[in-house]
């Protein structure tokens, strides 16, 4: 099918009987199967109401201005009853799907609207978008668990679409001279008033907008306000109509196929250069920064190597980053020649700079030495791996051996202030993972050599409650070689004496 | 011991108003070294914190940059306590402490209890291979941010060790490396040794502490500490 607005002719049966019929009847949520979803309320609307035809017929214009905007509503009003939050993020990711047919999506209340004039030539007609859309749309809210229909309809304003969708007409018109006729059997309750206003209508005697259209407008701008108004004249093409559209997510993916086979790393490097200052430059565009990316070194049938490069901080220098991959790269070894290189950011930050102040801020040399710790810290990571460097922080415990713990970097960026009482006891530096039995030879305490007390007994008892009952005795004790241990003697059982850290 | 106590109490010649001049120009200048003499070192080092151990050292402390060695026949001889004021200096000054692959697990109650906080302490862990922790110490090194390296290895040919040298002077950072052997050609340029006090009760807190070599330093000494005042 031809774009409407320069052909007449319709290859709708509906449309060719009226000869141009300017609203046209989309296929039904009920063809689907799924009008047991909708409520009754809507469900009765169904049908074009005949009279809209009619009424319309007579004044087809067979010259249409080229390029109107046909804008394509898609309501779902069971979205009404999730918090705000959640209606903006599924209205984000149905957005997302609905620009597989139009380059506009804009957000509007529990709407999205699609300007689908410019994508009428390549998809043929209508009917054939919204056959691509349906399937998308509804498999995506069964996937959010939401019922599977919605409402909609086109019309050459937001407005009138958003209003004949509410309705739950489904329909299209084509023609902007068509659409108050068209809107004029619209109950009033799609304009979406307050209560007090709906009352005042209702008590006017307007029931639905063809009797608005009779009123006159001064008197109704002032008992309804220039809202009301504006709301009356956009839908109808008077006023302008400003949208907020949606804008995809930035997506940064790259790839550079190799002219031949490499296996020397070091060569890539050159060329993952290249492509790091395509990357930078990309966010340097957007004002982003990212901090986390991923490096793929494809080879001829394998798997692709994969190199994950989490930032600690969020970045776009290219050195820092080449930085980081050459690093990446003394420790990979790769299963086969490498035939090309593909990068992609899996994390988009905003770009945060600091201040070029006139007057030297106090802390500004902290911030910089930090970027710079930062910057090590990330070398560190990307050598070592994850699990190789530690922090460690004081637990308030009783138990010697919970009493510190040994966190992953990660896990601790927040200086821990736990105001862990400091015991008044020595401890040692050193503590054994597991304590050491010791064995009596002549009635002496042996480790490697001979063990004197010096100090102690320091008693602790704790999780009797847990079923593993520590009761020692603590002491401290020389070796005779000079070494000073802390060891232990359990208070039951075996009353086995035990080595468990050194003072060093 | 007894050659310090010669040297500070070898009265300077008071006679001559020149010559004690020239005294006092020698004095000030700390890159001047004279062979004979450690009072004339002026104090360009880090204080260690013991005045006996100051005492023996060129520059009367740490140096500012560069490698240690700390040799102890077994650990658990103190080698640590020698090093909590230094420690806590660091900290101060809001750098790092790097600690790679430590013999054991570092206790935090015995840190808190020394007056270190843990905010700023990092451990690589013993399991990371000998390769890997020595880049680590080498790239820690040359970082400003870290002050304090420590670092368990035993046997480093000197080759790595001035290799280390080099990027301690980078960063300008003091690197520490405990070992179990002395190695006499090793090109650190301190190496201090501690040994069991050997008095006859069993004394918890003394150590000796021996300087083998210290750049700047002409002969062994040593000295009697007591390791555990800051407890």
């Amino acid at each position: 099918m031809e774009d409407p607005n320069d052909t007449v002719q319709f290859s709708q049966p509906a449309a060719t009987t009226n000869g141009s019929a300017q609203i046209i009847k989309l296929p039904l949520p009920s063809t689907s199967g799924e009008s047991s979803g909708l409520d009754p309320g809507q469900s009765q609307q169904k049908p074009i109401n005949p009279s809209i035809n009619s009424s319309t017929s007579g004044a087809a214009g067979g010259h249409i201005r080229a390029h109107t905007p046909l804008w394509y509503a898609l309501y779902f009003p069971q979205l009404d009853e999730l918090s705000e939050a959640r209606q903006q993020k599924i209205l984000n990711l149905l957005a997302g799907i609905a620009e597989s047919i139009s380059s506009t999506v804009s957000f509007h209340p529990l709407a999205l609207i699609c300007e689908i004039r410019s994508s009428l030539k390549y998809f043929g007609d209508i009917n054939a978008i919204h056959n691509k859309l349906e399937p998308l749309l509804t498999n995506q809210l069964q996937e959010l668990q939401l019922p599977k229909y919605f409402l909609y309809s086109a019309s050459p304003t937001i407005t009138g679409s958003l209003l004949l969708a509410r309705s739950g007409h489904n329909a299209l018109v084509y023609q902007k001279e068509n659409l108050r006729s068209a809107l004029s059997l619209l109950p009033i309750e799609v304009l979406q008033l307050h209560k007090e206003q709906n009352r005042r209508l209702y008590n006017m005697g307007v029931r639905y907008l063809r009797d608005i259209w009779r009123l006159p407008s001064d008197g109704l701008r002032k008992r309804f306000g220039s809202d009301f108004i504006n709301q009356l004249n956009k839908a109808l093409g008077k006023a302008p109509e400003p949208t907020q559209n949606y804008l995809p997510p930035p997506a940064f993916i790259t790839s550079y196929d190799l002219p031949y086979e490499l296996e020397n790393l070091d060569r890539l490097l050159p060329v993952a250069d290249e492509l790091l200052a395509q990357l930078c430059d990309f966010l340097r565009r957007r004002d982003l920064s990212t901090s986390h990316l991923q490096f793929f070194l494809l080879h001829e049938k394998r798997n692709s190597t994969v190199i994950d490069m989490g930032l600690r901080q969020a970045s776009r220098s290219q050195e820092h980053i080449m930085l980081l991959l050459e690093t990446h790269f003394t420790n990979l070894s790769i299963p086969a020649p490498v035939i090309a290189l593909k990068i992609e950011i899996k994390k988009f930050d905003a770009f945060m700079n600091h201040s070029n102040s006139l007057f030297p801020e106090r802390n500004s040399t902290a911030h910089y030495s930090n970027n710079n710790l930062n910057k090590f810290m990330e070398q560190l990571r990307a050598k070592l791996g994850d699990n190789h460097i530690k922090s460690v922080s004081i637990v308030a415990e009783y138990c010697p051996e919970h009493a510190s713990q040994q966190l992953n970097y990660e896990e601790s960026i927040q200086p821990n202030q736990s105001n862990a009482p400091v015991v008044k006891n020595i401890r040692p530096f050193w503590l054994l993972p597991e304590p050491l039995l010791l064995s009596i030879r002549r009635g002496k305490l042996y480790h490697r050599k001979a063990l004197t007390i010096i100090n102690g007994p320091e008693r602790i008892e704790t999780y009797w409650w847990s079923g593993t009952d520590v009761c020692r005795d603590y002491y401290i004790a020389k070796e005779e070689n000079g070494s000073r241990l802390w060891i232990y003697r359990e208070k039951q059982g075996e009353r086995n004496w035990y080595l468990h850290g050194f003072f060093s | 011991m007894t050659i310090i106590k010669n040297s500070i109490e070898t009265p300077e010649p008071k006679t001559d108003k020149a010559f004690n001049h020239i005294d006092e120009l020698l004095h000030g200048n700390p890159n001047l070294w004279r062979g004979c003499d450690m009072a004339g070192q002026g104090s360009h080092g880090r204080s260690t914190g013991f005045s006996q151990l100051d005492d023996i050292l060129p520059g009367r402390g740490w140096p500012n940059n560069g490698l240690m060695e700390v040799i102890t026949p077994q650990w658990g001889m103190g080698e640590l306590q020698l090093l909590i004021p230094l420690m806590r200096s660091i900290i101060e000054q809001g750098k790092w402490i790097l600690w790679i692959s430590p013999p054991y697990l570092l206790y935090a109650p015995a840190l808190a209890q020394a007056g270190i906080s843990t905010d700023q302490i990092l451990v690589v862990k013993l399991d990371t291979s000998c390769k890997d922790a020595l880049w680590s110490m080498e790239k820690a090194l040359q970082t400003e941010n870290c002050g304090l390296v420590l670092a368990w290895q035993n046997w480093l040919p000197g080759k790595v060790l001035r290799r280390l040298q080099l990027a301690a002077e980078t960063g300008n950072t003091l690197g520490v490396l405990f070992k179990h052997y002395d190695s006499e050609h090793s090109p650190s340029p301190i190496r201090l040794k501690i040994k069991d006090s050997q008095s006859q009760k069993p004394n918890f807190f003394n150590a000796e502490i021996s300087v083998i070599k210290a750049r700047g330093n002409f002969r062994p000494l040593s000295t009697h500490i007591d390791l555990y005042q800051y407890n």
